[in-house]
């Protein structure tokens, strides 16, 4: 047995964090036999849908406030066993398995979302939920880490390894950088590292180009450039990844690339990240954007 | 890192030469005599048109170890590439094929899925 990966997948809200971390997380345990926690820590709860072939699980946030405090539950009741061939029990397809929870949060609007990752890792350490037998553990972490909470799972080690979910769009971009400068925060302290970018392509011009040079730039690799295909979607409308709806698909041979990847990962580091100028020049670099003299700064295509 | 499929260790850092990355491409591979081409398709699966790549080049035996080498199901003979095995190989080969491949190269970077067959 190899020792405990921790990993966490971050990126703009909105980016196909859960989507990409769902079906590489589905693809390494379907075609490499990897035992797999996903631990959601997004108030939306969609983290662990695909693979429980579920609406959304009850978070423990959830379960705690309905059992009056979270030191009233018990493990079972807020670590569900994956759906079909990701069930513990279900050796047809993989000797893998995912076991899935989500932390939870408060009603839109009230309180603080990180408090729920905060108290959700501890409880599932305390209860025993990281088991010997497992190969990764992995996060699945909102939009930015402006917010402590949502830093947690780095600024207490508790995430080794971090896979930005990205695009070629100038806020994922932007993102992408922010959080990296988030890890070099904790970097020191905790021993959390970069260990890449994910390119959740939007299919723009130069995306992979764009993609990779943000990486170098910050010191890391992109390990994977995902396309967009629409296959996901349908797989999704099942409530399931593509792995398991499609296992032969071009998309699915995709994520199971990224899964070897990520397995076979060493390349882990303390990321450089850009000042915005930098960011804006790269983007300029690659034709994105027309070098904007500071007289057209606010200027309408039609006057510039 | 990984580039074209192959992982080269932390300690090379995150920027691996070409030069490393083509010796790791033909380490083992014959690809003389072979015949390789590209068929590409819309994301919606409309094929577009088939591609002969020149022999000699870069990008001929580059493909050759692709269609060897990568453990991705065969569909009627042919392989899909990965996005991003398609846009490294066609960086490398831009850099080193020169005009041999250039126009090949310049399809690589679109958006389209490719499928590789070896003869």
């Amino acid at each position: 047995m190899s020792a405990l990966r921790q990993i966490a997948f971050y990126g703009k809200g909105g980016i196909g964090k859960s989507t990409t971390s769902q079906n590489t997380l589905a693809a390494m345990c379907h075609y490499y036999g990897q035992k797999i926690l996903i631990v959601g820590c997004d108030p939306k709860a969609d983290s662990t849908r695909l693979i429980l072939h579920e609406k959304a699980q009850c978070t423990i946030m959830q379960l705690a406030s309905e059992a009056g405090t979270v030191e009233d539950l018990e493990l079972e009741d807020v670590c569900k066993p994956g759906a079909g061939e990701f069930h513990p029990d279900n050796n047809d397809i993989t000797e893998g398995y995912i076991n899935c929870t989500e932390s939870g949060g408060p009603e839109p609007g009230v309180g603080c979302a990180g408090r729920g990752v905060i108290t959700a890792i501890n409880f599932l350490e305390e209860e025993g939920a990281y088991t010997d037998e497992l190969d990764f553990v992995s996060y699945d972490v909102l939009g930015d880490v402006v917010c402590g909470g949502f830093a947690m799972p780095i600024r207490e080690g508790k995430a080794q390894e971090i896979y930005i979910v990205m695009s070629g769009e100038m806020m994922a971009m932007y993102a992408a950088n922010n959080i990296s400068k988030g890890i070099l925060k904790y970097a020191n302290t905790g021993g959390v590292r970069l260990a890449g970018l994910i390119c959740n392509a939007r299919m723009t011009d130069k995306e992979y180009d764009l993609s990779k040079h943000l990486a170098m730039q910050i010191g890391t690799q992109l390990i994977h450039f995902v396309p967009r295909s629409n296959h996901v979607q349908r797989a999704e409308l099942r409530r399931m990844t593509v792995v398991e709806f499609s296992p032969s698909h071009d998309q699915a041979m995709e994520y199971k690339e990224l899964a070897r990847k990520i397995i076979a990962n060493d390349l882990k580091v303390i990321p450089t990240p850009l000042e915005m100028d930098d960011l804006e020049n790269l983007l300029m670099e690659f034709g994105l954007e027309e070098e904007a003299d500071l007289e057209n700064v606010g200027k309408k295509a039609e006057e510039a | 890192m990984f580039v074209c499929g192959y992982h080269f260790p932390a300690s090379e850092g995150n920027d691996v030469s070409f030069e490393k990355v083509i010796e790791k491409v033909k380490e083992g591979i014959d690809a003389a005599g072979k015949t390789v081409t590209l068929t590409s398709e819309t994301r919606e699966g409309v094929k577009l048109e088939t591609i002969e790549v020149p022999e000699g080049t870069f990008l001929h035996t580059a493909l050759v170890d692709y269609f060897t080498n990568t453990e991705c199901k065969e569909i009627n003979g042919a392989k899909m590439m990965y996005y991003t095995n398609k846009y490294q190989i066609s960086e490398i080969s831009k850099s080193v094929d020169g005009d041999a491949t250039k126009a090949v190269c310049r399809k690589l970077d679109d958006m389209n899925l490719y499928r590789v067959k070896v003869a």
